[in-house]
This record gives structure tokens, sequence and C-alpha cells, in this order.
């Protein structure tokens, strides 16, 4: 007992043990567990039923014997058009490519295909293909009877696509964006709920006098936040690792560059909805000492980020929408938003600059005036206190 | 010295301290006594900053409480205090180490308060596993553990069984004798008597008593007279001058003296009765000085 003195903390060595004490005491949690596996199990779900679901389109291997040319390309662009990969082997003679099937080095092989009689010798029925080669056959035998005929085949009209809101790639930014809103949104609120627990958890169970002889309101909110805001972040960084991975192991998306910079752009939101959140949930919670009140303290702030959540998901199908566009801005709401609207292409970097600047605005009133309220409400371990009295409290 | 310096706190048209002053000498014990809502627990929340005075102050070695000397104070609540999920031993070094004490440091005062308090075997539980007399036994360590320089402690004893009333009262003599002032209140006055070296009696947000007890004793000493006169005739000392008669039981005769009665008038008196088995001035118990100093001057007697 005779070891080295106590020596005076500073602000931020105290507030490191207070986020280190929430860290080590919510890793242990169960419920924090439960939740962390069911988020990865949910989205690992996701992606084997993206796999499953398009798992037809593996590619086919297709033999063709005494091809001109025109059968292999016309087979090549079937198979574009449906979406299926196949790959053409031209073989000279016949006995080489019944042998080809029968070792399974193909699919199928296409006899006599710009003859009278054409064939198809396949190992075991593939309707995909068999239409495919029955398509292009087809194809190539009526422009070759057209042409016979005498049809001029250049002057056919061809469609011409515009693809409306945005191209493929942006499609796929957008799932991926909206998965991440849904992961952050769920996160922000979990870790947001996490705060306010806490908070309450410390007034009623008046541990709060002995924290607070020893250091003040704003050190011990601090420690809180940005203990669990760690946590929080670090869930989104496993969270968000393991989805690309498994999405690019998967082969669900194809553009890896892209669907990381989605990521990372839901990243940082969250970063931002979370330092909004959590200070808004700790101050409401710092007004009750009971954690059966937290319910109707958290609500306003709990409608925000609902609210915001469902305009996000609606924002995916109308990026560039007037609801969209608004709500992108609103504190609260852009970092539901705005990585939909980004991920589809639709926000110019100085819209992304606003909104982030006016979150950082609101942050930093919530933090401002969340910390004069938690300050005065914290020693108010009776019943419910209104924001004017803890106000007045913490200025008394 | 621990000073309490003018003390005033009001809530709204509420007068809870009205100029609240005493000191505590390093390595002496102060018992704060008081009737329920006097003030004891406003006078500790001020000191520990959890409430703002609206005028006077704390000071310890002629300094200002400020946040910086308050961590050298070890602090229990009245209303108990701890995180319910955390473990016994996790919780006290957390708490050592917010007052300063580094981690190895920390880990070692918190075994240390644990086996001393017998709470050894449950400092892996989490606190709500434990009784509440246990509870109490982790509170009064989290108040020990960062080894501090002053003790204010709110209502320490109550709810503890006779073994921990002993632990407890052994680790807060052992506190003052390494020159810690304790400041504790206490409604258990037997143990204030017995552990205090001074006491204050706190009544309608003022003291009313300062001192150390025996000095408290002699002060309202030498005016209550017990006589005990086997033989006398009931109402002997009736008709004495300057005398009045506070009970009286086969002979066992309790007097209020006037200031300038004279004591060995009533001794001569008590004679003449026949034999006189008892004369002497009666020490009164702390009960009696508190129920005394509390009383309320419209002569309402105090809750």
């Amino acid at each position: 007992m005779t070891s080295s003195e106590p020596r005076t903390p500073g602000s931020a060595a105290l507030v490191r043990l207070v986020a280190a004490r929430e860290v080590s005491s919510r890793i242990r949690d169960k419920n924090f567990i439960v939740s962390s596996v069911v988020i990865i199990v949910l989205l690992l779900g996701l992606l084997a039923f993206q796999v499953v679901a398009g798992s037809g389109d593996s590619g086919s291997r297709l033999g063709i014997v005494g091809d001109d040319g025109r059968l292999g390309a016309a087979v090549q662009a079937q198979a574009e058009a449906v979406g299926v990969d196949v790959e053409v082997v031209d073989y000279t003679d016949e006995a080489a490519a019944r042998a080809a099937v029968e070792d399974e080095e193909v699919d199928g092989v296409l006899l006599d295909g710009a003859g009278p009689a054409p064939e198809l010798l396949v190992t075991g029925r593939d309707a995909t293909l068999e239409a495919l080669v029955g398509g292009a056959v087809s194809g190539v035998a009526i422009s070759d009877r057209l042409l016979e005929a005498g049809v001029d085949l250049q002057s056919l009209p061809e469609v011409a696509v515009t693809p409306l809101g945005g191209s493929d790639d942006d499609g796929q930014r957008v799932v991926v964006a909206v998965i991440g809103v849904v992961v952050l949104y769920g996160l922000l609120l979990l870790f947001a709920q996490f705060v306010a627990q806490g908070v309450v958890e410390e007034k009623s169970s008046r541990v709060v006098e002995l924290l607070l002889a020893t250091m003040r309101p704003w050190q011990l909110l601090a420690g809180k936040i940005l203990g669990l805001g760690l946590l929080g972040l670090g869930q989104m960084v496993v969270i968000g690792v393991v989805g690309v991975t498994a999405a690019l192991a998967l082969d669900v998306v194809e553009v890896p560059g892209e669907v990381i910079g989605t990521v990372v752009t839901v990243v940082a939101w969250f970063v931002l909805g979370y330092a909004f959140y959590a200070s808004v949930f700790a101050v409401a919670a710092s007004l009750v000492s009971r954690q059966e009140d937290l319910g109707s303290v958290l609500t306003p702030a709990s409608m925000l980020l609902i609210v915001g959540f469902v305009v996000s998901v609606q924002a995916a199908g109308d990026p560039g929408g007037t609801l969209a566009t608004v709500t992108s801005f609103v504190p609260g709401m852009s970092p539901l938003v705005m990585p939909v609207r980004q991920a589809a292409g639709e926000a110019a970097l100085w819209e992304v600059a606003l909104a982030v600047v006016l979150m950082l605005l609101a942050i930093a009133l919530a933090v401002r005036l969340g910390g004069r309220v938690y300050a005065g409400a914290l020693l108010r371990t009776s019943g419910k206190t209104k924001i004017r009295e803890a106000l007045r409290a913490e200025r008394a | 010295m621990l000073e309490f310096d003018g003390l005033h706190k009001s809530y709204g048209a509420h007068r809870v301290l009205d100029g609240v002053s005493f000191s505590v000498a390093p390595g002496s014990v102060f018992g704060f006594c008081g009737s329920n809502g006097a003030g004891k627990t406003t006078t500790m929340r001020i000191a520990m900053g959890l409430a703002r005075a609206d005028a006077g102050e704390v000071r310890w070695q002629g300094r200002p409480l400020d946040q910086v000397l308050r961590r050298r104070i070890g602090y229990m609540p009245e209303e108990r205090g701890l995180y319910p999920k955390m473990r016994v031993g996790e919780q006290l070094a957390y708490l050592a180490r917010l007052h300063g004490l580094d981690a190895g440091a920390a880990a070692r005062a918190a075994e240390h308060w644990a086996d001393r308090l017998g709470l050894g075997e449950r400092r892996r539980d989490p606190v709500e596993k434990l009784s509440l007399g246990n509870q109490q036994r982790v509170q009064l360590a989290a108040a020990l553990v960062s080894r501090p320089e002053v003790l204010i402690l709110d209502e320490p004893f109550s709810g503890l069984d006779p073994v921990g009333v002993d632990a407890l009262a052994e680790a807060l003599l052992e506190q003052a004798r390494g020159g810690v002032p304790v400041v504790f209140s206490s409604h258990q006055l037997d143990l204030v008597e017995r552990l205090c070296d001074a006491v204050g009696i706190l009544a309608r947000g003022a003291m009313v008593a300062t001192g150390p007890v025996a000095e408290l004793r002699r002060r309202e000493a030498g005016r209550v007279l017990r006589v005990v006169v086997p033989d006398a005739a009931p109402g002997w000392a009736a008709t004495l001058p300057g005398v009045r008669v506070v009970s009286e039981r086969a002979g066992d005769t309790l007097l209020d003296l006037d200031p300038g009665a004279d004591d060995q008038a009533v001794l001569a008196a008590a004679l003449r009765t026949g034999r006189v088995t008892h004369f002497a001035w009666r020490e009164p118990t702390l009960v009696e000085l508190f129920r005394e100093a509390v009383a309320e001057p419209a002569g309402e007697v105090a809750a």
C-alpha cells in the first residue's frame, strides 16, 4: 500500500478511463454480443441469398463444329442479352467434338449448325443452353433466308437505349448504400440507446454522485460517448469489411472500387450521425431517473432517426426527388439520406459539404446546450427534470 | 484542518442551511448529528461539489475545496451508489483510478480493501449479487480505496450488522490515527459518543452545539442533580428554592437546579429525610444533549 502517490488525472486521462470502462463493460454485455452476431449473420445471409438467387448464370462451354464465325457470335450475343456467360470453342471435326462432350470439357456441341439438320449433343439437359443455341441457330438461318430473298438487313431499325436514373454501376452503388444505411440506422439506434441507458443507469444507481466528486459532467459525458462511439465505429468497420469481402468473394458485386467508396462514405456518416444522436440521447436520458421513463424522453429524437430512415429507403427509388433532396440537408436525417443520394450520383460535392457543415453545427449545438442540461439534470435523482429547470440548476 | 465556514443554502423559499460552521482537525473523528432534514446531507454535498452553497465555503488546509482537492476526499453518499453490474474488484479499482491511482496501485488497493472489509471472496461478483450489508461494505471500500486525505461519510453505519459496525468503526479509527480528518453523520448516538473526538449538532440549518463530547457534557452538567433518599416522603424537595423536580420515584429523585440554587442546601434537606444513598451531578447522555439541542425554541418537539 505504499506504492506511488495518487496524482491528479487530467481531463484526457479521465475521459479515457470512462471510455475504457464503457468499452470493457459493454463488450461483455450479452445484448451487445447478440446484436453484433445478428447483424453479421443477417448481412452474410443477405449476400448468400444474392448468390443463390443469381446462381443460374454460372458459365457454360459450347463446342461448335465447322463454324464460319457467325454462329459463335450469335450464341454469345444471345447469351449476353439474357445475362449468361457462354464460352464458345471451335472444333474442326465431329469426332473431336464428341470426345470433348464425353470428357465433359464442354457442356454441349453443336453439329451442322448452319446446315439443314442442326444437332446439339449434350451430356445432360440444360434448358438455358438449349434455348440459346436454338435462338442463335434460327437467327442465323432467318438472316440467311432473308438474304437469299434479297431483304436488306442494314435498313432494320435498331432500338436506342437511354438509361434513366443513372447507369448500372449507380444501381449497384445504391443497393450497397441502402444496405449500408440499414446497418447505419440499426447501429445508430443501438449505440445511442446504449449511451442513454448508461446515463440513466448512473443516475438511478446514484453512482453518479461518486463520479462527479472526481470529475466534471462534461468529462463523464465525453468519455461515455467516445467509448461507446469507438465500439460502434469498430462494429461498423467490421461489418463493412466483412460485407465487402464477402460480396467480392461471392461475386455479388463487380466494381470493388466504387462499392468500397460507398461503404467508406456510410462509415463516415455514421461518425457524424452517432456524435449527434449520442449527445441528444444522453441529454434526454439525463432528464429522467428510471429506465422505465426513458422511452418517453427518447421519442422525439428517435422519431427524427426513424423518419430519416424511411426517407432514405424511399430516396433509393427516387434519389433526385424533392423529399430526398431537402431531407439530405436536415441535420439528423442527412446521415441516412445523403449516402443514398451520393451513391446514386445525385449529390454535388457542394451539397455534401453543406450537409456535413450543417450536421457539424447541429452537433456543436447539441454538445454545448446538451452539456449544460446534462450537468444540471444529473444530480436531480428524483422523477423527471424539465430542460428549463436543468439549465437553471446548472447556472445556480 | 477541514473547515466548514458559514454555509448558506436555500432551495426556493426553503432555507436549508443558515450559516453552518465547524472544523475538524487532522486525525480526529467528527460526528455530525441532527434531526432528519436538518441539513447534514446538504452540508456534505456542498463539500463534495454536488450542491452549490449560496454563501460560505469549505476549506482543506486553508484552500477552498475545488475539483482537484476533492479527488483527495473519500466520500460515501447518503444514497448509496455503485454500478450494479460491475464486479466488486473492478469497480473499486476503477474508482481508485478516477482518484488518480495508477493501474497497478489501484488494483492492489482494491484487493486490500476488499479483503480488509471481508469481501475477499466476492471480488469477482457483480455488486447487485451482494446482500445489502455487503454492498454497504463495498461502498465504504469505495471511499477508502483511493487513500484519501479526508473522509466525508454520510450515514456510513446505517444498515450494517454489529460485526459490520465494528469493522467500519475500526477502519475509521485507523484512518484517523493515520492523520485523516473523518466526518460522518449518524443517528446512532451511542456510536457517535464512542468514536468521536468531537460532535456537532445541527438543527434548523445551523450548528446548535459543537465541541468534544466531554465539553458539551460539562456545559450541560451542573444542572441535573440525582438524589436517592429511600426513606423520604414524596414531595420532599418540592419546596426547596430554585429547584424543580424532574422526576421522583420511590425516593430516586431528579432535580433541575436554577443557576443560583445552592446544591448544599439540597443535600442538607436530603439528609433531614434520613439516609442519602446517592448524591451526584448527573452526566447527560449524548441523546439528552441532542434532544436538548434540537428542541424547537417554542417548545415544539422536533421529529
